[in-house]
C-alpha cells in the first residue's frame, strides 16, 4: 500500500488536474454539440426517444479518458466528432452495397412479375387522379371492366392526401383481350357541404395489341362548384 | 417533428411538385420548375413517395424507367431516386448521383438543396471530408433560412475536424433567422473555448445562458451552455467564475446532475466543503447509473473528511462500495443479457410500427432489467446508426422472403403455361397446317370478280332472290322452247303471255339490283374485314406458335436466376445482419464495460480513502500507545484529513487539493 501514497509535485499534480478536467470538459462540449449537427433544434418537448429525451445524438468517443497527452495541453483534447471508426465505416459500406443489391433485385423481381402475369399485349392499367379536391373528399372507387366489377377501392387518409399532393394511383393492373370494351367507374365520397356523393363514369374503348392505360380524374369545376369525373384514355 | 420537416425539405429539394395541387401554389426558386405529370407512372412512384413508402417507390420508378415509361420525367425520375436513395440510407448511391445530375441545367435552388441535404446526412454518418466538400458545392446563398441552417452545419463540420479559427470566422459573420441564432452563438462560444480563448467565448456562452427560452429545447440549450461555461471556467483554474453559469443550469433537467458536480467542485476548489456538501449530497440522492451521481459518493466522504468529519467520511465510503458492488452485479447482468444476442430483437419488438430507413428513430425501449443501461447506450451516434442500418437489413430480408414465397407460385405458372401450351399444341399445329384463312382469302377474291361481272353486265338476275332466279330460268326455257314453236294464234297468246310475265319479273329485278348490288358490296366488305381480322390472329398465332416456347423457357430461366440471385443476397443479408448485431452487442456492452471500469476505479478510490484513513487513525494511536485499539471506527474528531483525495493507485493519481475526479466523464445526459 505505501507506494500508492508517493510524493508528487506540485507541477505534476497541476497538470493532471488539467487534464482531468479537460476530459470532463470534453464531454460537455462535445455533448452540446450534437444538436445542431443536424441543422435542426433536437427533438421538441414530446420527444420520447431516448436520445431525443437526452437532448444529444450523442456522437462516438464520447468519454475521452484524460491522457498524458491531454495533460500536456487539456485544451488540445482531439474533439469527438461524429467521425466513424474505419470498422464502422467498413460495416456500413458493406451494408450500402447489400442495400443496392437488394433494391436492384427487387427491381428485377417486380418487372418479371408484371410480365408475367400482365403481358404487354393484353395489359390494362386503371389509374386514378384527384386534382385540388376542393368539392369531393374520396372514399371508394368501384371499376367495371365489361360490366364485370374488378375492383372496389376504399382509400385511408394516407392515400387520399398522396393523391392531393400529386401523386397518381395504379388502381387497378388486369388481362384485357384485343378489342372493344367498357369501363364504368363509380366514385363514392362527400361533395360540397360535406353530403354523401356518388357519381358514375364510363368509357368504350378500343384494346389494341399493346398496352392500354385509362385515367380517372377528379377535378373541380369552379364554375359549377362541383366536381367533376372522366375517364381518359391514354393511346 | 424534426425528422418530418426534414424528410419534406429533402423531398421538395429534388422532387418536381406535379400539376395537382401544384397549381395552386407560387414557385419556389429552390424546387424544379412546376410540371404537369405527363406519364401516369411517373404520377404512380409519387403516390407511393407521397406516402412514406420510399422503398415502394424507388422499386416501381426503377422499373418504369427500365419499361421507358416515364420519358417525359427522366430527369426529375433521376433526381427523386437520388433523394430515395438518401431516405433508405444508402448515401454513397445517392452521392454519385447527385454528382452526376445535379448539372447546370439543374437549378441552382435544387442544387443547393440538394448537396445540402446530403451533407447533414453525410455529416450524421461520420463522413466529415464528404460533408465538408458537399457543402462547398452549394453555389451563391441559398433561403436565409437554409442559408443559416447551411453555415451552421459547416461550423459544426469544421469544428469536428479540428479547424476551430475558420468555424470561428464562418460562425461569428453568421446572419440568419432567430430561432437558429441561439445555436450559432452557442456553437461560437463551443468553438471559442476549444481555441483556448475562453473570455471572447463568455459573451456568447453567457448571452445563450441567459436568455429567454421559449420552449423545452432551447431551455435546454441554455442549460448546456451553462454547463459549458462553467466547466470551461473550473478547468482555467477559475472556480469563482465557474460558480455563477453552473448555477444558472435548471435543477430538474437533463444536465443538473453534471451542474451540481461542478458546483461542488467550485465549492471545494475555493475552500468551501460545507458549501460543496449542499450540491453532492443532492446529487447522491439521484440514479447511481449516472457518472456524476457516481462520482458524488466519492465527493461527498471527501468533503467530509476536509472538514475533518471523519467518521461520516468513512461510513460514507463504505456506502459507496456497497453501491458501487451492487451496480457492478447488475451490470455484469446486463452485459450478460446483451451478450447472449437477442438484445437487438427485443429493441426492434416494441417498435412494431417500425420503418425502414434514414428518418426513423426508435421510438421505445423494451420492459427488461437491463434497458435502465440501455438508454445511454442507444443515445449513441454509432449504436443509432448501426440500429438503423440492422433494421433495413431486417425489413430487406423480409421482402426477399415474401419474394422467395412468390417465386414458387411463379415457377408453377409457367409450367402450367409449358403444359397447357402442349395440350394446345396439336390443334394449333393442325390448323396451321390447313392454310384455312388463305383459301378462305382466295374465295373471296372470286366472289370478288363475280360480282364484277355482274356489275359489269348488269346481269340483275344474278342477284335475284332463288325464287326470281328459278322464275327467270323457267322463263329463259319457256321462251326458247316457244321460239321453236309454230306461230299459230295458242303460241302467240303464250308468247304475248311470257313477255309479261318477264317484264314484270324484270321490272322486279332492275328495281332491286342496285339496293342489291350495294348489299352484296357490303358484304363483300364486311367479309374482307373479317378476313383481315383472322390474318391478322393467324399471323399471331404463328409468332406465338414460334415464341411460346423461348418465352415461357426465358421466364423459367429468369425465375430460376433470381431465385438464385435471392438465396444469395438472404444468404448475405443473413450475415450481415449477425455483423451488425455483434457489432452493436459489441458497442452496448463495451459502453456497459466502460461503465464497469469507471465504477471499479471509484470502488478502488473509496476502498483507498477508507485504507488511508484507516492507516492514519492507527498512526494517530500509536504515539498514544493504544496501538491494536479501536482502528476500524476512525473517531469524528480524528485530527489530519487525507492528505490526498482518493484515487485509484497508478491510474488517477488526483493532487492532494482536487476532488475526485471521473476517470472518464461522460457527458450529460
Amino acid at each position: 500500500m505505501l507506494h500508492m501514497t508517493r510524493a508528487r509535485s506540485p507541477t505534476d499534480d497541476a497538470l493532471r488536474r488539467g487534464a482531468l478536467l479537460a476530459a470532463l470538459l470534453a464531454s460537455v462540449l462535445l455533448a452540446a454539440l450534437a444538436p445542431p449537427a443536424l441543422g435542426a433544434p433536437p427533438a421538441g418537448p414530446n420527444a420520447t426517444t431516448p436520445a431525443a429525451a437526452a437532448g444529444t445524438a450523442a456522437p462516438p468517443g464520447e468519454t475521452p479518458a484524460a491522457t498524458p497527452a491531454d495533460a500536456d495541453s487539456p485544451l488540445a483534447t482531439t474533439p469527438a466528432a461524429p467521425e466513424s471508426s474505419p470498422d464502422t465505416r467498413g460495416l456500413d459500406q458493406e451494408i450500402q452495397d447489400l442495400k443496392k443489391d437488394v433494391v436492384d433485385l427487387n427491381k428485377d423481381l417486380f418487372i418479371l412479375e408484371e410480365e408475367l402475369l400482365f403481358p404487354a399485349n393484353t395489359q390494362v392499367a386503371v389509374f386514378l387522379s384527384v386534382d385540388v379536391g376542393s368539392f369531393f373528399a374520396l372514399d371508394s372507387v368501384q371499376l367495371k371492366l365489361d360490366r364485370k366489377e374488378v375492383i372496389n377501392y376504399l382509400y385511408t387518409p394516407r392515400e387520399v392526401e398522396a393523391l392531393l399532393k400529386g401523386g397518381v394511383q395504379r388502381l387497378y393492373l388486369g388481362n384485357l383481350k384485343v378489342g372493344a370494351h367498357e369501363l364504368v367507374a363509380f366514385f363514392n365520397g362527400k361533395g360540397p357541404n360535406e353530403r354523401a356523393y356518388k357519381r358514375g363514369a364510363s368509357l368504350r374503348f378500343e384494346k389494341g395489341v399493346g398496352a392500354k392505360y385509362l385515367e380517372l380524374k377528379i377535378d373541380d369545376r369552379q364554375r359549377k362548384l362541383q366536381p367533376e369525373f372522366e375517364i381518359k384514355d391514354w393511346e | 417533428m424534426r425528422l418530418a420537416s426534414m424528410r419534406a425539405l429533402l423531398l421538395v429539394a429534388v422532387l418536381a411538385l406535379p400539376a395537382g395541387a401544384a397549381s395552386a401554389r407560387q414557385h419556389d426558386p429552390e424546387k424544379l420548375p412546376i410540371t404537369r405529370i405527363r406519364d401516369l407512372h411517373y404520377g404512380d412512384a409519387l403516390f407511393y413517395f407521397y406516402q412514406n413508402e420510399d422503398f415502394a417507390a424507388l422499386t416501381r420508378l426503377l422499373a418504369y424507367e427500365h419499361w421507358g415509361r416515364v420519358p417525359h420525367h427522366a430527369e426529375e425520375a433521376q433526381l427523386l431516386e437520388g433523394g430515395l436513395y438518401l431516405a433508405l440510407g444508402m448515401h454513397n448511391e445517392a452521392g454519385e448521383r447527385f454528382e452526376r445530375l445535379l448539372t447546370d441545367d439543374v437549378p441552382t435552388g435544387v442544387r443547393n438543396r440538394a448537396w445540402f441535404y446530403l451533407a447533414q446526412v453525410w455529416y450524421a454518418r461520420g463522413y466529415l471530408e464528404r460533408a465538408d466538400a458537399a457543402l462547398r458545392k452549394v453555389n451563391g446563398r441559398m433561403s436565409p433560412e437554409l442559408e443559416a441552417q447551411k453555415e451552421l452545419l459547416f461550423g459544426n463540420v469544421l469544428m469536428h475536424e479540428g479547424r476551430y479559427d475558420e468555424a470561428i470566422r464562418l460562425l461569428a459573420s453568421w446572419r440568419g433567422p432567430q430561432i437558429w441564432s441561439a445555436y450559432a452563438r452557442f456553437n461560437l462560444g463551443v468553438a471559442l473555448v476549444r481555441n483556448g480563448r475562453l473570455n471572447d467565448a463568455d459573451p456568447f456562452l453567457s448571452a445563450v445562458g441567459t436568455m429567454l427560452a421559449a420552449n423545452a429545447e432551447l431551455e435546454a440549450l441554455k442549460d448546456r451552455a451553462n454547463l459549458a461555461l462553467g466547466f470551461a471556467y473550473l478547468q482555467a483554474n477559475q472556480p469563482a467564475r465557474a460558480r455563477a453559469p453552473l448555477a444558472r443550469v435548471r435543477l430538474n433537467g437533463p444536465y443538473s446532475n453534471k451542474a451540481l458536480l461542478g458546483i461542488g467542485w467550485a465549492d471545494a476548489a475555493l475552500g468551501d466543503y460545507q458549501g460543496a456538501l449542499t450540491p453532492w449530497m443532492e446529487l447522491r440522492s439521484r440514479d447511481v447509473l449516472d457518472a456524476a451521481v457516481q462520482e458524488s459518493y466519492l465527493a461527498v466522504p471527501y468533503a467530509f473528511g476536509k472538514l475533518n468529519a471523519n467518521a461520516q467520511s468513512a461510513e460514507y465510503y463504505e456506502s459507496a462500495v456497497k453501491s458501487f458492488d451492487a451496480e457492478n452485479g447488475q451490470l455484469d447482468q446486463a452485459i450478460a443479457r446483451i451478450e447472449k444476442g437477442d438484445l437487438l430483437e427485443r429493441v426492434l419488438g416494441t417498435d412494431l410500427g417500425a420503418r425502414y430507413g434514414w428518418f426513423w428513430q426508435l421510438k421505445s425501449l423494451p420492459d427488461a432489467p437491463e434497458s435502465r443501461y440501455l438508454y445511454a447506450v442507444l443515445a449513441g451516434h454509432d449504436f443509432q446508426e448501426g440500429l438503423k442500418n440492422y433494421r433495413d437489413l431486417v425489413y430487406l430480408n423480409g421482402t426477399l422472403e415474401r419474394w422467395g414465397d412468390s417465386m414458387g407460385a411463379f415457377q408453377d405458372m409457367i409450367e402450367t403455361r409449358e403444359r397447357a401450351y402442349a395440350e394446345r399444341l396439336p390443334r394449333a399445329d393442325a390448323l396451321l397446317a390447313s392454310g384455312v384463312v388463305e383459301k378462305l382469302q382466295q374465295r373471296n377474291v372470286t366472289l370478288a370478280n363475280e360480282l364484277r361481272t355482274i356489275e359489269t353486265q348488269r346481269d340483275m338476275a344474278a342477284l335475284g332472290t332463288t325464287a326470281e332466279r328459278e322464275q327467270w330460268a323457267r322463263v329463259q326455257r319457256v321462251e326458247a322452247a316457244l321460239a321453236a314453236a309454230p306461230d299459230t294464234p295458242e303460241y302467240a297468246d303464250l308468247r304475248v303471255r311470257l313477255a309479261l310475265i318477264k317484264g314484270v319479273l324484270q321490272f322486279r329485278l332492275h328495281d332491286a339490283f342496285n339496293a342489291r348490288l350495294w348489299q352484296e358490296h357490303r358484304g363483300l366488305k364486311d367479309l374482307s374485314l373479317a378476313l383481315h381480322e383472322a390474318q391478322s390472329r393467324w399471323i399471331r398465332v404463328e409468332r406465338d406458335r414460334k415464341s411460346v416456347p423461348t418465352n415461357t423457357g426465358e421466364f423459367a430461366a429468369r425465375v430460376t436466376e433470381l431465385k438464385q440471385r435471392i438465396d444469395t443476397l438472404q444468404a448475405r443479408l443473413g450475415g450481415t445482419e449477425q455483423k451488425q448485431s455483434v457489432f452493436l452487442a459489441r458497442l452496448a456492452a463495451h459502453q456497459l464495460e466502460e461503465q464497469k471500469d469507471r465504477l471499479a476505479a471509484y470502488e478502488v478510490q473509496a476502498r483507498f480513502a477508507l485504507a488511508s484513513m484507516y492507516d492514519r487513525a492507527a498512526s494517530a494511536d500509536t504515539p498514544k500507545g493504544s496501538a491494536g485499539g479501536n482502528q476500524a471506527a476512525p473517531a469524528e474528531e480524528t485530527p489530519a484529513p487525507p492528505e490526498q483525495a482518493p484515487a485509484p493507485p497508478e491510474q488517477v493519481p488526483a493532487p492532494p487539493e482536487v476532488a475526485p475526479v471521473p476517470k472518464a466523464a461522460e457527458p450529460p445526459r
